[in-house]
């Protein structure tokens, strides 16, 4: 099976058509940054996070005023993960002068509210293995006279409040009297017993995050560093494999796919945090890898015919990699788009990123990287240090003078008027061996394009 | 060749034979952060200036007690710590002031002094500084070990983490909040004398410690707050005790704690001292007969009971406690009490459920994206597709086995890295394949096509793998925890789809190609 038969598209004649597309989504990340702002994670932004799970379905509204009433007014409350979950994330901002976050005030503020009345009953739902041994009626409290490391499950109680505990993880929490009845093992005594004296507490902490600000300002700068340090060790690398145009169009590719993910993900309020950083490096690397199989195949055509211009070497090197750039993007976003749908909240942000900056990407490494390129070479160009060139063809009918033309842009070009024909190069052609002085018409057209910048 | 393919062939089985051999069983081969498992990761602070006081304290009250013994109780000196690692012995006549310093080259050893016209500020050196402060978070490190040995940790890592930082890492705790208080509450015990209330029976209001000293409070006087007792229930607001600054009786004088009943059989805790404790103890109840003896726990009192007689070598902490409460707080004064205080500055805590919940979510988005794979490349490349998948599947063994070859840890970003593993190996086969198709196009034999394909697609294999891996490298660099094991799962998937994408893929062509002259090739 074939998706596309041998393609001649014109790409580069659409391109600042696409360019300025790429513009407007620019523009959307600067809007964004400016006008919405980061939605930054705890990591990066310091202050504390819990997950709790309800037995019913909490009301966002009565959440937020009860912690309004406890001075937590600037908590942001969310729904997590599924409907059916009563999953709840609050997150409150870094408290001044503190690094222990606000963990405690919250988890007040709803005991306060949801368990009340309940003084002196042991909640089921937060309770630990020895509390409910305890409370079985078990023997623990002399064993501490000797050091507490006799293990687990030495007696009946204990391994009642073991299976307790596996069966609440079950669900996370006990929604009711049902659920802690179906546990096994636990007897219609030990049942009325709990009942008696335990009970089930509205809500479950699941999970705590606390990041102080000192914490805070080591992430963020962790995190400043590895961006910063990877864009420069690709910059390297592509330094060494490719000639500077190519290096310039992929690093412009790369900053592109950046920025116009990164708008979109503000504008969709995704949480900024260290998991995003790693899909942005991810998405860097493979975008460059991206627009690197593109250029190779642009060298080789290069190498095979020396004498055509770089736009339609360009042209038809994008053509013949375009089946494999739909493909190996598409593969790939197979997986990170299963991942958006199906890998749950936590990950969503990291499948986004990856999502769209692989269509970004696979779209910049033809109309961003490529485009710059060219541009590159139209204004500072010699095609002179094509690698491998030794002079030994003979100077053809389609002789060099596309390299002649765009050797002369930056000499500026060719005035205002439409003439044709470019000045005489304004370098010495150096190592060029087969520079001809006939400028062929699209160079030619190319180097116009660029003229009226003098 | 036949020769060969075999060799190649046989090395092939024995990557896939150590792979499964490092990877299984994967339950326990492969570990699970604990953003999956379950459990708490906490970066601790310690305050060793805590410490440092408490030490600058005691030698100051060495000091005194020296001057008072050379002098036969003649000269009482007047001290007070000015610093953390700093003390000034004020109002001094010049007679006074040389038998201060010959009492100083017995009692302290650690301490420069400078005069100034009546007084001296002795200093603690450099040097002893920095070694007490290292002591205190090794202690600090030691203690915390101990105490969570006796909750019962499986695998736990406590360790120092450079400055005065500790990070501990807890799988599978289930008594988040229990485990908090043990590894922190226990902190700081001290003993202290009460100012306000002289005698200690109640805490009082700030407004009125303040009015009793006439709106300042003295320099060698501080005010901590009281935890409330029963009798305080009707006082409203918070609670407090002037105490004297000066702490003579630490935690670290502690030889064994346990707990006990009180007479009204409320549970207490009973301690014993060591001899060095006892013998500072003995002097401080002695003297203070009467006052308060505030027991100061993490900055709090406890409680602060009158001192009836001189104290030696052991007594009890009595405050409004649960029983659940006192022996907690008996482990930890046991386990060594901690040399200073302790902040959290980073708490993950991962409740097991939590964890289930991404790897289910996690392996189901995994299967679907490698069944959609799956599909398109037997779709597009047929026969060649069947290739690419096999090397996929020894792919992930190959990733599976890396992981745990290098005891590695498999995080929820580590899931997300396998499942862009799966995406960016095919690519490879992809970019094969696809010159492949162009070099039959081309007219080529197959054998001349495939030769071609491999060699012409390696360079931007190259290319492609090594822009991801610069990435990788400094993910791990910088990475935390989670983060970090994604940097290795993505490292570990993009070395084993370079061996599997172009070793173990070409094989699979040639074994195929030296059993039967092949004219078409399914691709």
């Amino acid at each position: 099976m074939r998706l596309l038969g041998d393609t001649d598209i014109d790409f580069m004649k659409y391109r600042k058509f696409w360019i300025s597309i790429s513009l407007v989504l620019i523009a959307v990340f600067f809007f964004a940054v400016f006008f919405i702002h980061f939605n930054l994670g705890i990591d990066f932004a310091g202050g504390t996070q819990l997950t709790l799970r309800f037995r019913d379905k909490p009301q966002v509204d009565q959440l937020r005023s009860l912690l309004a009433a406890a001075g937590l007014g600037d908590a942001e409350i969310q729904r997590f993960d599924k409907e059916t979950a009563n999953q709840i994330i609050v997150k409150t901002a870094v408290t001044k002068g503190s690094e222990e976050g606000s963990r405690e005030r919250v988890v007040g503020a709803l005991n306060r509210h949801f368990n009340q009345g309940q003084a002196g009953k042991l909640d089921l739902n937060t309770a630990g293995a020895d509390d409910m041994v305890q409370l079985l009626g078990g023997t623990v409290s002399p064993a501490l006279a000797a050091p507490a490391a006799a293990g687990p499950a030495a007696s009946p109680q204990a391994a009642i409040a073991d299976a307790l505990i596996k069966e609440r993880r079950k669900e996370g929490l006990f929604r009711d009297w049902d659920a802690v009845a179906r546990t096994p093992g636990l007897d219609k005594a030990a049942l009325e017993t709990l009942r008696d004296r335990a009970f089930l507490g509205e809500y479950a902490v699941l999970g705590v995050e606390n990041v102080g600000p000192q914490i805070g300002k080591e992430l963020r700068r962790q995190g400043f560093w590895a961006v910063t340090l990877s864009l420069i060790g690709m910059l390297i690398y592509i330094g060494l494999r490719f000639e500077l145009r190519f290096g310039i169009g992929a690093v412009m590719a790369s900053i592109h796919d950046v920025l116009v993910t990164l708008g979109l993900f503000i504008v969709m309020r995704f949480e900024f945090n260290l998991t995003t950083i790693a899909a942005f490096l991810t998405l860097i690397g493979y975008s460059t890898n991206d627009t690197v199989v593109i250029f190779d195949r642009v060298r080789e055509n290069m190498r095979k015919n020396r004498r055509k211009p770089l736009i339609e070497v360009m042209n038809e090197s994008i053509n013949q990699t375009l089946s494999r750039t739909i493909m190996t993007g598409g593969l790939t976003m197979l997986t990170v788009a299963a991942l958006l749908a199906l890998g749950g909240d936590v990950l969503r942000g990291f499948a986004f990123v990856m999502t769209v900056g692989i269509i970004v990407g696979t779209y910049s490494s033809v109309y961003v990287a490529s485009p710059f390129a060219l541009l590159w070479e139209q204004m500072f160009g010699t095609r002179s240090r094509i690698r491998g060139e030794s002079g030994n063809q003979p100077a053809g009918a389609r002789s060099g003078a596309g390299a002649a033309a765009g050797r002369s842009v930056p000499a500026g070009g060719s005035g205002k008027t439409a003439a044709a024909s470019p000045r005489p190069q304004a370098k010495p052609a150096g190592a060029e061996p087969a520079s001809g002085s006939t400028p062929r018409p699209p160079r030619a057209a190319a180097g116009r394009r660029r003229s009226g910048r003098r | 060749m036949k020769r060969n393919l075999l060799w190649r062939g046989l090395l092939i089985l024995a990557s896939v034979l150590a792979a499964i051999g490092a990877a299984y069983p994967p339950q326990q081969k492969i570990n699970l952060g604990l953003d999956l498992r379950g459990g708490m990761h906490l970066v601790l602070q310690v305050h060793t200036e805590d410490a440092l006081r408490a030490e600058t304290d005691g030698d100051m009250a060495r000091l005194v007690q020296q001057v008072k013994e050379d002098s036969q109780g003649k000269l009482e000196i007047k001290s007070q710590r000015t610093g953390d690692t700093r003390f000034t012995v004020s109002g001094l006549t010049p007679d006074a002031k040389i038998t201060v310093l010959d009492a100083a080259k017995r009692a302290l050893s650690r301490f420069n002094h400078g005069e100034q016209s009546d007084s001296i500020t002795f200093d603690m050196l450099p040097g002893d500084v920095s070694k007490l402060r290292d002591q205190s978070v090794n202690q600090a490190v030691q203690t915390i070990r101990n105490r969570i040995d006796a909750y019962g940790v499986a695998e736990p890592v406590i360790q120092a983490a450079g400055g005065e930082r500790i990070v501990v890492q807890l799988p599978g705790v289930d008594d988040f909040e229990r485990v908090r208080k043990l590894i922190k509450n226990t902190a700081f015990l001290e003993f202290r004398i009460t100012v306000y209330p002289k005698d200690g029976a109640h805490p009082v209001s700030r407004e009125e410690i303040l009015q009793h000293f006439g709106g300042k409070v003295p320099d060698d006087v501080e005010v901590l707050p009281a935890q409330r007792g029963e009798r305080d229930a009707g006082a409203p607001g918070p609670l407090f005790y002037a105490v004297e600054r000066r702490r003579t009786v630490t935690g670290r004088d502690l030889r064994n704690a346990r707990p006990e009943l009180g007479n009204m059989n409320q549970p207490i805790v009973g301690f014993s001292l060591t001899p060095d404790g006892a013998k500072s103890f003995s002097t401080l109840t002695g003297e203070h007969v009467g006052s308060g003896l505030a027991i100061v726990l993490d900055g709090q009192i406890v409680s602060a009971p009158r001192i009836n007689s001189r104290i030696s070598d052991s007594g009890i902490i009595e405050g409004s406690f649960t029983q659940k409460e006192v022996e907690d707080l008996s482990t930890v004064l046991r386990s060594g009490a901690l040399p200073a205080s302790i902040t959290y500055l980073q708490e993950i805590t991962v409740g097991p459920s939590l964890g289930r919940d991404s790897i289910n979510e996690g392996l189901r988005a995994g299967l679907v994206g490698s069944a959609l794979v799956v599909l398109v490349m037997l779709l597009y490349y047929r026969l060649s597709g069947v290739n690419a998948i096999t090397a996929l599947v020894l792919n992930v063994l190959l990733l599976f086995g890396g992981m745990g070859l290098f005891h590695s840890t498999l995080t929820l970003p580590g899931i997300a890295g396998v499942i862009l593993t799966i995406g960016m190996a095919v690519d490879a086969n992809v970019l094969v394949f696809e010159r492949i198709r162009e070099e039959l196009r081309a007219g080529l034999t197959v054998r001349k096509a495939i030769d071609n394909g491999f060699e012409r697609a390696f360079t931007s294999i190259i290319d492609t793998h090594m822009t991801t891996l610069i990435s990788a490298m400094f993910l791990f660099q910088f990475g935390t925890g989670p983060i970090k094991g994604f940097a290795v799962t993505l490292v570990i998937g993009l070395l084993a789809s370079l061996y599997t994408s172009v070793f173990v893929s070409r094989w699979i062509f040639d074994l195929v190609l030296s059993r039967r002259k092949v004219a078409t090739l399914s691709i």
